[in-house]
C-alpha cells in the first residue's frame, strides 16, 4: 500500500518517463521509397487479420454482451437510489427525518409523513425526481439510518418520466429482507468499516 | 433602584427585577432551560445559577432580586462545571429520536447539550415504560419531558385554566392533567408553544413537517379583537397536490405574547378559488344596482376604505350593525370623556391590580382579555369583579367577586356602579343632578345588584392602585348604549379607572373608525360582503363570488389595544378581490394596501405605508407591531340622561354566545376546533322552558329557524341558556345578545 509520504509526493514525472524508439522520418526520395516498399512487402495488413482469425477460432471473446451482460460496478458507484429494510424484521429503515429532503441540492426529494397508530412517524409517500437528480450522493451520506443508499442500477431510460422511480421500486423487497438475503449494504452511504471503535459506551448500573 | 455589578459592569435594577432580568436587558448571557419571561420563575432547571462575590455557593438568578452593591459573576469555571453536570443529568436516557422529534432542531435541550458539549451519557438510570398520552388536540410524551414546568406555569398564571399539574415521583415524575383523568381545558395550546422539547406537541401537526421546511408568515390573528401576533407556518400541501401550499401550524412568540386555541389550531379557513368571470360580472352588476352593501367586521381596514369609496361612487348605503353599535357607543363615550379612544390596553390591563369586567362573557368573547386578567390576578394579586347575568366557570380561579345582574338591566347597573365609584368626586351640576335623581331602590330591585355587593366591591379595591373597567359587547349593542357610554366615560373621567372596551369582532374597532355607516334597514337589494344579502360576496366559499379570507390578503386591522396591526398573505388566492371589483367600478387603486396610508387621520390613523409597518416582538420583548393610533380629542358636551325604565326578561331567555375557541363562521370552517352547537341550559332553564336533556328544539333567530339539541349543564345557573351562533354562517345578527325565545317545536 501507498504510504502517506508517497501519496503526498506530487512530482510524478521523476523516473517514470522513458523514450519510445521511433525511427527518424525519411527525408530523401530514396529513403521514402524504401519505407513504402518495406511496409508493403512486409504485409502488416495481414498481421491484424491473422490476430482476428486466431482469436475467433479460440472463442476467447471479451465483448460484454450488453444489455444481456453487465459489468460489475464498484460498491461506491452512485446510481439510482435504493431504500433499505432492516434485517430480519424487514421494517423499512427510513424514519422520515427529512434530512435527505433538506440536503438535496437539486431539490428533487420530497416526502410526506404523518403519525401512525403506534404514535410513530410514518412515511406515507416518498419521491425522488430522477429527472432532476444529479446523483451527488448527499442524501445517502446524510441518512442517519442507512435507509437511502445509492444502488447499482444505472439505466435511466423510459418512455415516461413517471417511470423513473417509485418508492416501491426503490424499496428492497420485503421477502428478501426477512429471509436475510440482503447483505449489509457496503456501497455508497454505508458507514465506514471501523465505526464500531468510535462508539462510546453508555454506563449501565443495572 | 438598586445599583450592582454583573461581570464587572455597573448595572441598575428596577423595582421587581431579578438578576436575570437585568442581565438580559444588558445583553449578558445566562443560560436557562425553564425560564420564561411572562410567568413567575419556575426555578426548576438551576442552569441560571450565578456566583456572588463574597458569598459561598450559587444563587439562582431567575428568582433572586439583586441587593445594593453586590458583584454577580455569570461565568466561571465552577459555574461551567455545575451547568455541564446539569446538562449531563438532563440527557440521561433522553430518547435519541431527534431525527423524528417534532422540534426538529428548534430544541432548547439540543442547543444546551451542544453548548455544554455533552457528547455521551455519563450517568445511568434504569428507564421505565412511559405511556404516550393523547389529550385531544395535544399529545404528551413523558419520556421526552424534562420537567421544566413551563407548561404548568403558563397554564396557571397566564391562561387561567390551571389544567396541568406535575406528578412528583423522582424519576417517575411527569406532567398530568390536574384533578382529572384526561386533559379538560380550553385547549389554548400555549403549553405546546412553551415546551422546550418535543414532549407536548400538537396532535394534528405531529410528524407532518420539519421546522426547517416551513416558511413563517408573520400575521395577525383573524378571529377576535385581541389581535394576537402569530406566524402561519406554510409548506407545500404534499406530494399528491403539486403546486399547492397549506398552513401546517401556527406558532407565536410565547416568550412575550400569548395565543388562544382558535388562533393556534383554527388556521385552515382559507378560501380556495379561481377567477370566475361570470361571477365577477354578476357581482359588478349587483353592486351597480344595489341599494346597500352589508358587511361583517371580519374585514381589513383597507377593504373598509374600498367600501367607503364604493359608497361615495355608487351612492350606496353601508350596513354593519356591529361596527355601528361600536361607533355609537364610542361617540357617546367621546362626548363625555373628550377623547376619541378609550384609555386602557391589554398591557395596562395586565399591569392592573383592580379589574371590573361587565357585559361580556369574556373568556370566550375575547381570550386575550381573559389572559391579561389572569396574569394581573396571579402576578399583581389583582381583585377581579365580574358583573354579568351568568357566572362563568372558566373565570372561577380568577374572579374574586361575582355580581349577578338581571338580563337587560345594564343601564341601571352602570348607573349604580358609577354612583358607587364616583362618591365624593367633583362632578358638574348636571351630573350631580343625575345621581341625585337616581331611584336607588328601584334600580337595586330591578337589577338585583345590592348595596352590600357594591360596598364589598369598593372594599376590595381599597388598596388597588391601577384599576381597569372592561366593558363588553352586551353594553355596546344595548338599546341604551349611548347612556351607558356616558356613564362609562364618567367613570373614566372622574375615577382612577381606565376603560377597556372589547370590540366584538376582529376589526370592529377599525371599521367603526373608518366606515361611513348607515342604519341597517331590511332592504331587499343588498350586496353582502361576508354578510347576508341578495348577492353574497364571501370569503367562506359559499357566496356568489369568492374573495380571499383574512389569512390570504395583505391588510391591517385595529385591535383592542387601538393598535393598527398588519397581516400578510399566508396562502395565495387566485380569484378576484374586492379591489378588482372596485377598480372595475372606477374606485381605483393598484393594490388593496395602497389604502393603508390613506386611512383617516382624524380617527387617529397615521399616514404610513403598509410596507413600512413592522410585525414582530424584539428579542427583549418590545412590541414592534404596526403602530398605536394617535389620541384624538373630541368635543365634550354629553351628559348622562335619566335611566330609562329597565326591561324585564322573564321566562326562557337565550344568550347568543359562542363556546370556547369558536367566534364566527370562519372558525366554524376549521378542522381542529371543536364544533359543539348544542343549546346549554341549567335545570331551572329546563324547567322554565319545559325542556329535557337531549330534546330537539327549534326557534327563530335572525329571521330563520334554528334547530338545536338542548343539553343540561350543571355548571350553569338561572334561566338563561347559552346558544352558539358560530355555525350559522352569515345568518347572524349583531344585536343585544340576550333574547326571549319561543320554542315552537318539541320532539
Amino acid at each position: 500500500m501507498m504510504s502517506l509520504k508517497e501519496f503526498e509526493n506530487r512530482n510524478v514525472s521523476e523516473g517514470a518517463y522513458y523514450k519510445v524508439d521511433i525511427p527518424d522520418y525519411p527525408e530523401t526520395g530514396w529513403e521514402k521509397a524504401k519505407q513504402v516498399f518495406s511496409r508493403a512487402i512486409k504485409g502488416e495488413l495481414f498481421v491484424g487479420l491473422y490476430i482476428v482469425m486466431r482469436e475467433m477460432i479460440k472463442f476467447d471473446i471479451h465483448t460484454v454482451q450488453y444489455p444481456k451482460e453487465k459489468l460489475p460496478i464498484g460498491p461506491r458507484y452512485r446510481a439510482v437510489h435504493e431504500m433499505q429494510r432492516l434485517w430480519e424484521s424487514g421494517t423499512e429503515r427510513c424514519i422520515g427525518c427529512g434530512l435527505c429532503e433538506k440536503i438535496c441540492i437539486s431539490d428533487c426529494i420530497r416526502m410526506d409523513t404523518k403519525i401512525d397508530e403506534q404514535s410513530r412517524k410514518q412515511v406515507t409517500e416518498y419521491t425522488i425526481n430522477l429527472g432532476r437528480c444529479i446523483f451527488c450522493g448527499y442524501c445517502a451520506e446524510v441518512c442517519p439510518e442507512l435507509a437511502i443508499v445509492h444502488g447499482g442500477r444505472y439505466e435511466n431510460t423510459s418512455e415516461q418520466r413517471a417511470h423513473y422511480i417509485g418508492y416501491e421500486d426503490m424499496l428492497t423487497p420485503f421477502d428478501m429482507a426477512v429471509k436475510g438475503q440482503v447483505a449489509e449494504y457496503p456501497g455508497f452511504g454505508a458507514i465506514t468499516p471501523h465505526e464500531d471503535e468510535r462508539v462510546k459506551s453508555t454506563p449501565l448500573a443495572y | 433602584m438598586v445599583n450592582f455589578k454583573i461581570n464587572g459592569r455597573s448595572v441598575t435594577a428596577e423595582r421587581g427585577d431579578t438578576i436575570i432580568n437585568v442581565a438580559r436587558r444588558e445583553d449578558i448571557y445566562i443560560p436557562t432551560m425553564c425560564y420564561i419571561e411572562k410567568t413567575s420563575p419556575c426555578a426548576s432547571c438551576r442552569l441560571c445559577s450565578v456566583e456572588v462575590e463574597g458569598h459561598d455557593g450559587f444563587v439562582l438568578s431567575c428568582n433572586t432580586p439583586p441587593t445594593e452593591g453586590i458583584h454577580v459573576i455569570t461565568d466561571s469555571e465552577s459555574l461551567k462545571t455545575e451547568r455541564t453536570n446539569i446538562m449531563r443529568m438532563y440527557d440521561v436516557n433522553h430518547p435519541l429520536e431527534c431525527g423524528v422529534c417534532d422540534k426538529s432542531g428548534e430544541c432548547d435541550l439540543q442547543n444546551k447539550t451542544l453548548e455544554f458539549n455533552v457528547g455521551q451519557q455519563y450517568f445511568s438510570a434504569k428507564d421505565q415504560p412511559r405511556k404516550i398520552e393523547n389529550w385531544g388536540l395535544i399529545n404528551y410524551d413523558p419520556s421526552l419531558c424534562i420537567l421544566c414546568e413551563k407548561c404548568t406555569h403558563v397554564c396557571n398564571e397566564v391562561i387561567g385554566d390551571d389544567a396541568l399539574d406535575l406528578l412528583f415521583g423522582g424519576y417517575n415524575s411527569k406532567v398530568i392533567p390536574k384533578n382529572a383523568e384526561t386533559l379538560d381545558c380550553t385547549f389554548c395550546g400555549e403549553c405546546i408553544a412553551v415546551c422546550p422539547v418535543g414532549a407536548l406537541v400538537s396532535s394534528d401537526f405531529q410528524y407532518s413537517a420539519n421546522a426547517w421546511e416551513l416558511s413563517k408568515i408573520p400575521a395577525t390573528c383573524a378571529h377576535c379583537s385581541a389581535g394576537c401576533a402569530l406566524e402561519y407556518e406554510v409548506k407545500h400541501a404534499g406530494i399528491d397536490s403539486p403546486g399547492e401550499e397549506s398552513i401546517y401550524r401556527v406558532s407565536n412568540n410565547f416568550e412575550y405574547a400569548t395565543l388562544c386555541g382558535a388562533g393556534r389550531f383554527g388556521f385552515d379557513f382559507a378560501n380556495r378559488a379561481s377567477k370566475d368571470e361570470a361571477a365577477f360580472d354578476a357581482a359588478l352588476s349587483a353592486l351597480q344596482n344595489a341599494e346597500a352593501i352589508r358587511f361583517s367586521s371580519v374585514i381589513s381596514n383597507e377593504e373598509t376604505m374600498i367600501l367607503n369609496g364604493l359608497k361615495a361612487k355608487l351612492g350606496l348605503k353601508l350596513f354593519n350593525e356591529d361596527a355601528r353599535h361600536m361607533q355609537t357607543f364610542m361617540n357617546a363615550y367621546a362626548n363625555v370623556s373628550g377623547k376619541r379612544h378609550y384609555s386602557a390596553t391589554l398591557e395596562t390591563l395586565k399591569a392592573s391590580d383592580g379589574i371590573i369586567i361587565i357585559g361580556s362573557r369574556i373568556a370566550t368573547d375575547n381570550p386575550g382579555v381573559r389572559y391579561a386578567t389572569t396574569t394581573a390576578a396571579r402576578h399583581n394579586g389583582a381583585k377581579v369583579v365580574y358583573m354579568h347575568p351568568l357566572e362563568d366557570a372558566l373565570l372561577q380561579n380568577t374572579v374574586t367577586q361575582f355580581i349577578k345582574y338581571e338580563v337587560g338591566t345594564e343601564e341601571g347597573v352602570l348607573a349604580l356602579l358609577a354612583q358607587t365609584l364616583l362618591v365624593g368626586k367633583e362632578l358638574t351640576q348636571r351630573e350631580q343632578a343625575f345621581f341625585d335623581g337616581l331611584d336607588e331602590g328601584y334600580l337595586n330591585a330591578e337589577t338585583n345588584v345590592g348595596d352590600d355587593e357594591l360596598a364589598l366591591l369598593v372594599k376590595q379595591f381599597m388598596r388597588s392602585k391601577s384599576k381597569t373597567l372592561v366593558v363588553g359587547s352586551d353594553l355596546l349593542a344595548h338599546a341604551r348604549a349611548e347612556n351607558i357610554a356616558h356613564l362609562v366615560a364618567m367613570i373614566e373621567k372622574y375615577s382612577d379607572f381606565t376603560v377597556l372596551v372589547v370590540p366584538t369582532e376582529v376589526n370592529t374597532l377599525g371599521v367603526s373608525l373608518i366606515a361611513d355607516l348607515d342604519i341597517d334597514v331590511a332592504s331587499k337589494n343588498v350586496v353582502g360582503y361576508n354578510a347576508k344579502g341578495s348577492f353574497v360576496i364571501s370569503a367562506l366559499g359559499d357566496g356568489n363570488l369568492n374573495v380571499p379570507a383574512l389569512n390570504q390578503q395583505e391588510g391591517t386591522v385595529v385591535s383592542i389595544d387601538k393598535r393598527l396591526l398588519p397581516t400578510n398573505v399566508a396562502l395565495s388566492f387566485d380569484g378576484y378581490t374586492l379591489n378588482d371589483l372596485a377598480n372595475a367600478l372606477g374606485v381605483y387603486a393598484k393594490n388593496t394596501i395602497d389604502y393603508t396610508a390613506a386611512l383617516p387621520v382624524e380617527s387617529g390613523f397615521q399616514a404610513v405605508e403598509f410596507d413600512s409597518l413592522e410585525n414582530f416582538y424584539s428579542a427583549k420583548g418590545a412590541d414592534i407591531r404596526g403602530y398605536t393610533l394617535n389620541e384624538v380629542t373630541a368635543k365634550r358636551g354629553g351628559h348622562p340622561e335619566d335611566v330609562d325604565e329597565l326591561p324585564e326578561f322573564n321566562g326562557a331567555v337565550i344568550y347568543h354566545v359562542n363556546p370556547v375557541l369558536q367566534f364566527n363562521a370562519f372558525t366554524a370552517k376549521t378542522v381542529q376546533l371543536e364544533k359543539d352547537n348544542n343549546l346549554y341550559g341549567s335545570a331551572s332553564f329546563a324547567a322554565a322552558a319545559r325542556l329535557g336533556d337531549g330534546d330537539a328544539v327549534a326557534f327563530e333567530y335572525a329571521g330563520e329557524t334554528v334547530r338545536r339539541i338542548f343539553k343540561l349543564d350543571d355548571t350553569l345557573k338561572g334561566t338563561v341558556a347559552l346558544h352558539p351562533t358560530f355555525d350559522l354562517g352569515l345568518n347572524v345578527t349583531s344585536g343585544y345578545r340576550f333574547e326571549h325565545v319561543n320554542f315552537y317545536e318539541r320532539e
